[in-house]
């Protein structure tokens, strides 16, 4: 009789071949093939001790911490278009008055006895409405993004150096967006937004500059420096005023 | 909280956070553990982690209450194992390993003269070489027919080729770990004696 060809055996092993029983019967009888057969059993079972890393105990509370983020953003998903139309708004409403402003300027000097009306006024409050409304919007998203950074940060084990090659590009686009929010808010009279953002921005550039790597001292440095300002506590309070209930 | 499986996907699917914190904590390990079989990376496998469960909150409302919890969530993670893969190209590639430092360590080996524990640390090592030697593809068929227990014909349609196309290459992956570890085997064998 042939000897059984790998594939027979192969199949065999996980019981994917058809005629097992006649395989069994040349494995009882075909001392070359049992041999084949259990140095295949052996090799397999070597694989099932392929080694695989250890996740602490506190691995499913690690992934909890990264995914609640984008749980709320998938929450928040159908808000998305209003932070589009929000970015838009704003960039709209800069324009228009840079523009008006310019036209201003440009005027002043035919229009000696202008009006009060017509010069650079605070907003009022009917005026602030809406943008602020828009601006807290926006900030909502940027605090999320930010405080889901610090937690990261101040979660990292400062016995080792911290990875930074993905994080110093995200705190790059955080500080851009971070500088014009916070000269928004001190437009509009959010003080208190703008505080904030004034905080965060030094922290925010640090890390946008950290290259891409930041040393076990450094990073403990910046986990005592965010810990001393109280830095995640307030940014968690001023986000969670700007939004509202939404506690995911 | 005592909840079973389907409770907790019931109370999450009505908005209450606590109840998926449960199917995470419950089951994040074992995800880790398929997808880095899958992926063979550390790395990449805390991302299928958290990939899979994004997905699985996304689509509670599609999963039938009789099934398992933790099945439907592994087929989410070998999905998601798969689309990795194939995002980085390495559907059909070799997953990485330097081979010339995989020649390095098979050279190591026969100098050992450790003991038992040493010796199956090396075995791990070994073992992990040799996977790291297998195509995308073929690891994955592996992976889903020896520790998934996947049919074939599931397998083919998971990776979206013929029956017989897949039992190929799960014959492929085979004959490359058995090259690479029947030295091994046999060693072990010779060495048995000495070692009781």
């Amino acid at each position: 009789m042939q000897h059984l060809t790998e594939e027979q055996l192969v199949l065999h092993h996980y019981h994917d071949g058809d005629g097992a029983a006649e395989v069994e019967k040349h494995l009882a009888s075909c001392a070359d093939c049992r041999a084949q057969f259990e140095t295949l059993r052996r090799v397999l079972a070597l694989v099932d001790s392929m080694p695989i890393p250890e996740r602490g105990e506190r691995y499913s509370e690690q992934v909890w911490t990264r995914l609640r983020w984008k749980l709320g953003s998938e929450r928040r998903r159908l808000r998305h278009w209003q932070v589009g139309f929000a970015a838009a708004a704003m960039l709209a409403i800069a324009f228009v008055s840079g523009v008006l402003w310019h036209q201003r300027i440009a005027t002043a000097p035919t229009l000696p006895q202008q009006s009060a009306s017509s010069m650079p006024v605070k907003a009022t409050p009917a005026d602030r409405a809406k943008p602020n409304q828009i601006l807290l919007v926006v900030v909502s998203d940027h605090l999320d993004q930010s405080e889901r950074m610090l937690m990261e940060l101040t979660n990292a084990d400062a016995k080792h150096s911290y990875d930074m090659t993905e994080e110093s590009k995200r705190a790059e686009d955080l500080v851009a967006s971070n500088r014009m929010y916070r000269l928004t808010a001190q437009q509009r009279g959010e003080t208190r937004i703008a505080s904030l953002l004034s905080d965060l921005e030094p922290v925010l550039l640090e890390l946008a500059h950290a290259g891409q790597s930041l040393s076990p001292a450094e990073l403990a440095a910046l986990q005592k420096r965010i810990d001393d300002a109280g830095l995640l506590f307030k940014v968690r309070v001023v986000s969670a005023q700007t939004k509202g209930t939404d506690s995911l | 909280m005592d909840l079973t499986d389907a409770a907790a996907v019931s109370r999450a699917r009505g908005g209450d956070a606590d109840a998926f914190r449960l199917l995470v904590d419950r089951h994040s390990n074992a995800v880790f553990r398929v997808a880095y079989r899958m992926t063979g990376n550390e790395h990449d496998a805390d991302d299928v982690v958290q990939e899979t469960l994004l997905r699985a909150y996304r689509q509670l409302a599609r999963f039938e209450e009789r099934a398992n919890f933790g099945t439907w969530l592994h087929r989410i993670a070998i999905n998601c194992s798969l689309d990795l893969l194939r995002a980085r190209g390495r559907a059909d590639k070799h997953y990485g390993g330097d081979p010339e430092e995989a020649e390095l360590s098979g050279a190591a080996k026969s100098d050992a003269q450790q003991d038992r524990l040493l010796l199956s640390a090396e075995l791990q090592k070994q073992v992990s070489t040799a996977m790291e030697r297998l195509s995308g593809n073929e690891r994955t068929a592996f992976v889903l027919r020896h520790f998934e227990g996947m049919p074939v014909e599931e397998i083919g349609k998971t990776l979206g080729i013929q029956v017989n196309a897949a039992k190929h290459t799960i014959f492929r992956a085979v004959r490359k770990l058995r090259e690479s570890l029947e030295p091994l085997v046999k060693q072990q064998s010779r060495t048995k004696p000495c070692n009781t």
